[in-house]
């Protein structure tokens, strides 16, 4: 039962807050925060009851070749445990901004944690694309949230690429159901070994290609940075930290379940889309002035990261995929919302305007340092863990030329970091004159915030030193091993 | 019989595609979405037919044709909806800044 409360809790939520707001016309921070606590703990509940006895709650009491089950294993629960931490950060920081004003902000909020939890619960194929769905219309609303009309202009580009990705989910879900007139996937684990060929090409050509879109890699990129830039702060830290880290889950659960035993060129693919992603990203984020422009294509080349990672298609590329997975959770979330505090305080997203914060905001300087270095990958951080992890799993698999790009992007993406901490630490023009009035307030109003990052950057140690402890690696291979044992999968929901 | 409506339904997501692809025209991406939408509902309204199959109303006799696709396109249909109503959404509210909707003279995010 606790897997349907961690999909009902922020679904109630969302549709309660229109009626708080029509009963009592302001809606007080603390009523949020209790919601988000509730829904947050529902969630972190089911990631408990998951990883230690892995569930299957059926809907209905169906069967599961007629019904909708939701299973909770071990990969399940990992990406449960990081979207409540990334979006009880996230909420925070905009109950720290906002207060308890713009309900339908928060009613979207809660659409789109109860959208995510469903997704990384079902069992589904057809129910996964409605979470999907209703995942993706939150988060368009909140992407044009601002109603400025760069945010309209990333909203409707987000929606026009997003659908296209979500039809040929559709269609290849329409494909799968033809094929073998069963929805649950680990049925289909089954069924899927026994159709022909071409059908299976088709169906598996529809389905990457649907989930590539809505994951943001290289080729097909074009919505990330749009959207990630042109949100409020906290959007942007939830869409680059957590959004995307719901699609990679998808894809990587299809993917190995669907297509592990059966068809091995997907996973080809979607290495070769990963090293694309991993050299564009870092690329285009080399060229941009715009500082948060540069940290959404930073994310791109990230993506291409997890992305090598699922490609190999062995229980320590996924494991190594989901911790880089968690790493960068941490650390774009950290930095999205350092960027947007800094930026708006200057008033300016541009890095060359960015100047003199060393001498006006030390700590927040300090923190963004340590977090890119743990994005580029100094090695004691855990970026450096994460892709190293990564790099040993992908030479294992047989090829070098994606280990080779990720050392070369690691050297491109040193290069803008360190522009930007330049720019920060040069000295400015303007850093003494327009600042002293504001100082006395501004340090209490964005304390949460900077509470949020200074533990993201402390994290990011941490997890970089804990990645050598004998538990913690035990802890990422199990993640890994429950990925790729289809077997095992299937034996739990069939109760076989 | 049904192959042709498995290859119209190809022929128009093809067509919805390419007018994404290729046209400026704001109204017209909306339209190729809503082409896209309904080619991949007609494959899955086809596949549940069954030559000679009765409807799945409670009582029937003979054989009946599959009631679930028709439950799948009606998820679909609502979902699709609200897509194209939000995207019409944030078109009025673009045409209302830039007084157009050519894609060419509206794109400030570029680069």
């Amino acid at each position: 039962m606790t897997l349907v409360l961690a999909i009902m809790l922020p679904l109630l939520s969302a549709f309660l807050i229109p009626f708080f707001h029509l009963a009592r016309k302001t809606l007080s921070a603390g009523l949020i925060s209790i919601m988000g606590l509730a829904s947050i703990s529902a969630a972190l509940a089911a990631a408990y009851t998951g990883w230690y006895s892995p569930a299957v709650s059926l809907m209905g009491g169906w069967a599961p070749d007629i019904g909708i089950a939701l299973v909770g294993d071990r990969l399940s629960s990992a990406f449960l445990l990081l979207t409540s931490i990334g979006s009880g950060a996230a909420l925070a920081c905009a109950l720290e901004k906002f207060g308890g004003g713009p309900w339908r902000f928060y009613a979207l909020f809660f659409l789109l944690l109860g959208s995510m939890n469903g997704i990384l619960l079902t069992g589904d194929l057809f129910n996964l694309f409605v979470f999907y769905e209703i995942f993706s219309v939150a988060a368009y609303l909140l992407v044009a949230f601002s109603m400025s009309w760069q945010a309209l202009e990333a909203g409707l580009k987000y929606l026009v690429l997003g659908t296209i990705g979500a039809l040929f989910i559709l269609l290849g879900t329409a494909f799968t159901f033809m094929a073998t007139g069963v929805l649950n996937m680990a049925l289909l684990a089954e069924a899927l070994a026994s159709i022909p060929r071409e059908t299976l090409t088709a169906i598996s050509a529809c389905l990457v290609l649907g989930l590539t879109i809505k994951t943001g890699a290289f080729p097909v990129h074009f919505w990330l940075p749009d959207a990630h830039s042109s949100a409020q702060t906290a959007v942007s830290a939830l869409l680059s930290g957590v959004l995307i880290k719901v699609s990679i889950y998808a894809l990587m659960r299809v993917c190995y379940i669907f297509f592990l035993g059966t068809n091995g060129t997907v996973f080809l693919a979607i290495t070769v889309t990963g090293s694309l992603s991993v050299l564009g990203g870092h690329l285009m984020a080399l060229r941009q002035d715009d500082i948060k422009r540069l940290l959404a294509y930073s994310t791109v080349a990230q993506i291409g990261y997890i992305l090598i990672g699922i490609g190999c298609a062995s229980a320590a590329g996924a494991a190594a995929a989901v911790f880089h997975t968690f790493n960068h959770m941490l650390m774009k979330m950290g930095l999205f919302i350092t960027a947007g505090n800094l930026s708006e305080e200057k008033g300016t997203r541009e890095i060359c305007g960015l100047t003199g914060l060393w001498k006006s905001h030390p700590v927040w300087v300090a923190a963004f340092a340590v977090l890119s270095a743990a994005i580029v990958g100094m090695p004691p951080m855990n970026g450096f863990m994460s892709k190293w992890f990564i790099i040993l799993s992908s030479a294992g698999a047989g090829t070098v030329i994606p280990a080779l790009v990720i050392a070369a992007g690691t050297v491109i993406s040193a290069a803008y970091y360190l522009r930007i901490l330049s720019a920060f630490i040069s000295p400015g023009e303007g850093s003494s004159s327009g600042l002293p009035p504001s100082v006395p307030r501004k340090p209490r109003r964005r304390s949460i915030s900077f509470a949020i990052v200074g533990s993201f950057a402390l994290l990011c140690l941490v997890l970089g030193v804990m990645a050598f402890s004998p538990f913690f690696r035990e802890c990422f291979s199990s993640i890994g091993q429950t990925a790729v044992d289809v077997e095992a999968y299937v034996g739990l929901v069939t109760g076989r | 019989m049904i192959l042709l409506s498995y290859a119209t339904a190809i022929i128009i997501f093809c067509i919805g595609l390419y007018t994404i692809m290729v046209r400026r025209n704001l109204f017209k991406t909306v339209l190729g979405l809503a082409l896209m939408e309904s080619a991949v509902l007609l494959i899955i309204v086809s596949s549940g037919y069954i030559p000679g199959g009765v409807p799945p109303i409670a009582p029937f006799s003979g054989q009946a044709v599959n009631p679930l696709p028709h439950a799948f396109t009606l998820t679909a249909i609502v979902i699709g909806a609200s897509d194209i109503a939000l995207a019409l959404a944030f078109i009025v509210k673009l045409h209302r800044h830039y007084r157009t909707v050519d894609l060419d003279r509206i794109r400030g995010l570029r680069g």
